[in-house]
Formats: C-alpha cells, sequence, structure tokens
C-alpha cells in the first residue's frame, strides 16, 4: 500500500523515548525517496498517454487522470512525511545542543547521518556567534542556584585545571568546593557530581 | 534581591543599596516571568537589559573589593547569592527567546511584526537558524525528490499557495 513506509519512519520517530533520537534509518529513508521516483514516473507515463490520446489534461476527468491524481498525492504524503522525520529530528538535536554542548558523545554520533552532523555543528555554530556578540555564555547557570559553593565528586579523570587564580587537580574520586558555575560545565558532561547530603 | 535597609552604617551597605536599583531587579523578574509564560516571544527589553548589565558588572567588581577588605565573609556570600540569582534570571531570560526563536523560526522569518520584536543579535541568529533549516531539508529530502516537488513550502509546483503547512509555517 502506498505511504506506509513513510508511515513507519514517521512512528519511528514516535517509538524514541522522549528527547533522544533513535538511529538514522538511512534505509527506510532511501526507500521512500525511490517510491517517490516511481510515483513520479507512473505519474508521467499517465499524463504522456492522456495526452497522446489528444485528451486536455487539465480539465479531463477519466481513469487516467485519477491514477495520476493517486500517484501525486502519494507522492506529496511521503515528502510531507520525509521533511517532518528531518524536521523533528533536527529539533531534537538542537535540544541536544543546550544539553550536552558543542561536542556530541560518541554514542549519540552514531545515531545522526551525515547532513544531521553539519546541522548540529552549523547550529552550534550559530549559537556561538550570538553568545560571543553579547560577549555572555548561556550554556552555564542552567538552574536556579541554591547556593553559590557546591561539592563535587570527580567521576572521571580531569586533571589539573586552571581557574581564576588557581589550579586544581581534579583527580578520580576526589572531592572539591568549587563555585557553581565553575563545576556546571563538568556535571552536564558527566564528569562531576554534586553531592547533596 | 533584599530591599530591605542595611543594619549598620557601613559605607559598604549603602552602596550597595544605591548600586542595586531593586526596581531594575524587580523590572527583570517580571520580564522574564512574562517570557516564560508567554507561548510567544515578547519584545525585548532594551534599555532594562542594558542597564541590569552594567549593575551585575558594577557589582561583581564590588564583591571582589568586599571580599578582599576584610568585611565579614557571611555578607559578602550574601550579596554573591544575590548577584548569582540575578545573574540566572538574565541569562534565563535570554535562553528563553533563543529557544523560542529556534522553535519558530520559520514564522518569525516571514513574519516582520515578530521580528520587530527581536534585539539585533536576536535578528541575526533567527536568520542562521532558518537558512540552516533550509539548508538541511533541501540537502537531506528536497534535493532527492522529483523536480516540482522541490520546494519547501510548497507541495508541489502546481499548487496555487504555501500548501506545505507544517505547524511551524
Amino acid at each position: 500500500m502506498y505511504g506506509r513506509k513513510a508511515c513507519q519512519l514517521v512512528k519511528e520517530l514516535a517509538s524514541g523515548e522522549k528527547g533522544q533520537l533513535t538511529p538514522y534509518n538511512s534505509d527506510l529513508f532511501d526507500q521512500v525517496i525511490a517510491e517517490c521516483s516511481q510515483h513520479h514516473l507512473e505519474l508521467q507515463s499517465l499524463i504522456r498517454k492522456m495526452q497522446e490520446e489528444g485528451l486536455d489534461v487539465q480539465t479531463t476527468r477519466n481513469a487516467d487522470h485519477y491514477g495520476a491524481l493517486i500517484h501525486h498525492l502519494s507522492l506529496v504524503r511521503n515528502k510531507r512525511c520525509l521533511m517532518a522525520y528531518m524536521y523533528n529530528r533536527a529539533e531534537i538535536i538542537r535540544s541536544l545542543i543546550w544539553k550536552v554542548g558543542p561536542v556530541l558523545p560518541q554514542q549519540i554520533q552514531e545515531k545522526l547521518s551525515h547532513t544531521e552532523e553539519e546541522y548540529f555543528k552549523k547550529h552550534s555554530g550559530a549559537l556561538q556567534s550570538y553568545m560571543s556578540r553579547l560577549d555572555l555564555d548561556l550554556t552555564v547557570d542552567m538552574v536556579p542556584p541554591k547556593d553559590p559553593y557546591i561539592q563535587v565528586r570527580v567521576l572521571d579523570d580531569i586533571g589539573v585545571v586552571l581557574s581564576d587564580d588557581k589550579t586544581t587537580n581534579f583527580a578520580r574520586h576526589s572531592m572539591h568546593f568549587l563555585k557553581r558555575t565553575d563545576a556546571e560545565q563538568f556535571i552536564s558532561r558527566g564528569l562531576m557530581e554534586e553531592l547533596t547530603s | 534581591m533584599a530591599s530591605e535597609a542595611g543594619e549598620g552604617s557601613t559605607a559598604g551597605m549603602d552602596d550597595y543599596e544605591t548600586l542595586i536599583s531593586t526596581t531594575d531587579v524587580e523590572l527583570l523578574k517580571k520580564a522574564w516571568r512574562n517570557e516564560k509564560a508567554a507561548p510567544e516571544i515578547l519584545r525585548f527589553e532594551t534599555s532594562l537589559i542594558q542597564r541590569i548589565r552594567g549593575q551585575i558588572q558594577l557589582m561583581e567588581e564590588n564583591i571582589e573589593e568586599f571580599a578582599g577588605s576584610g568585611i565579614d565573609p557571611l555578607t559578602v556570600s550574601l550579596y554573591q547569592m544575590d548577584l548569582d540569582r540575578t545573574q540566572y534570571l538574565f541569562r534565563s531570560y535570554l535562553r528563553i527567546r533563543l529557544q523560542k526563536i529556534e522553535k519558530y523560526m520559520f514564522h518569525i522569518s516571514k513574519n516582520p511584526e515578530v521580528q520587530s520584536r527581536l534585539s539585533e543579535q536576536e535578528k541575526g541568529f533567527a536568520r542562521r537558524c532558518a537558512d540552516d533549516m533550509e539548508r538541511h531539508l533541501e540537502e537531506s529530502v528536497l534535493s532527492k525528490l522529483p523536480d516540482n516537488y522541490q520546494d519547501t513550502v510548497k507541495q508541489s509546483i502546481i499548487s496555487e499557495e504555501s500548501d506545505m503547512r507544517f505547524s511551524w509555517f
């Protein structure tokens, strides 16, 4: 049945967890594109048939006309599904920039198509450009502050970090008392955790 | 931010009162609340944001001074918290607006009235957003479709209007 594959593609979007990407289904995507080309060929051949029979394509309403119409409508339906698929994935990609930052972890990157990776980089750049024009980092301070300083435990070896006027060695499992804004970038990347005792 | 009169008569306290005009922070809070609650993007508060930026910077400098000048560290950390809260409001206000722009990029690009509500930098960001998205859709979908079906806003070349009516157009 026409349009079934495209419907499947869109359903995949719904099947993922909210805010999470499913791996890019390039197989299904290409199949839908192929279906579209097929529809287009059929449509064109039906139109040509009508023209060869000397009928006015714009006004004649015969079986061929309706056949061509079905192909056209299926094509448009597929187009709509494909665009919805790409657009909704792009929406999730944009939300990832806010959550995870300008560099994507490997497991997320695997789920993107090549064009999506490009889009991620471009959008990240647009955001960076806005922030640098304002001279402000908008990716910190994501939650309302409760305490100016928090206790953190380091999860992954970060090494020596220069901050303000002192250098600290963030070795694995060490605990530190940091300014919230300094710690945030590490916490959001999963390298530190806040100790809320 | 705290608006009570200073308990002591230290010069620091009085300066604090005059430096952080309570009204501006209240205005920022109001603007932030409005922006958070409104489904569409509201008018950018240009002068308020400019003033708040200046005040935040001034306050940061003062806190550094206070920290070095031997004022009670508890007091300093209270000022610091106050400053943190203002900074959070400030950043969150700008962030919420950016996220709205991302969400409605095409609507904004086609609607000059909505565009007039953005700051200059936001306008630039909105334009880039819409361009990037169009490029992305073209490369991934439209360029692979048959001719006559490659337009972003029209379903096909025989459509009389922009009938690719997605919820964001």
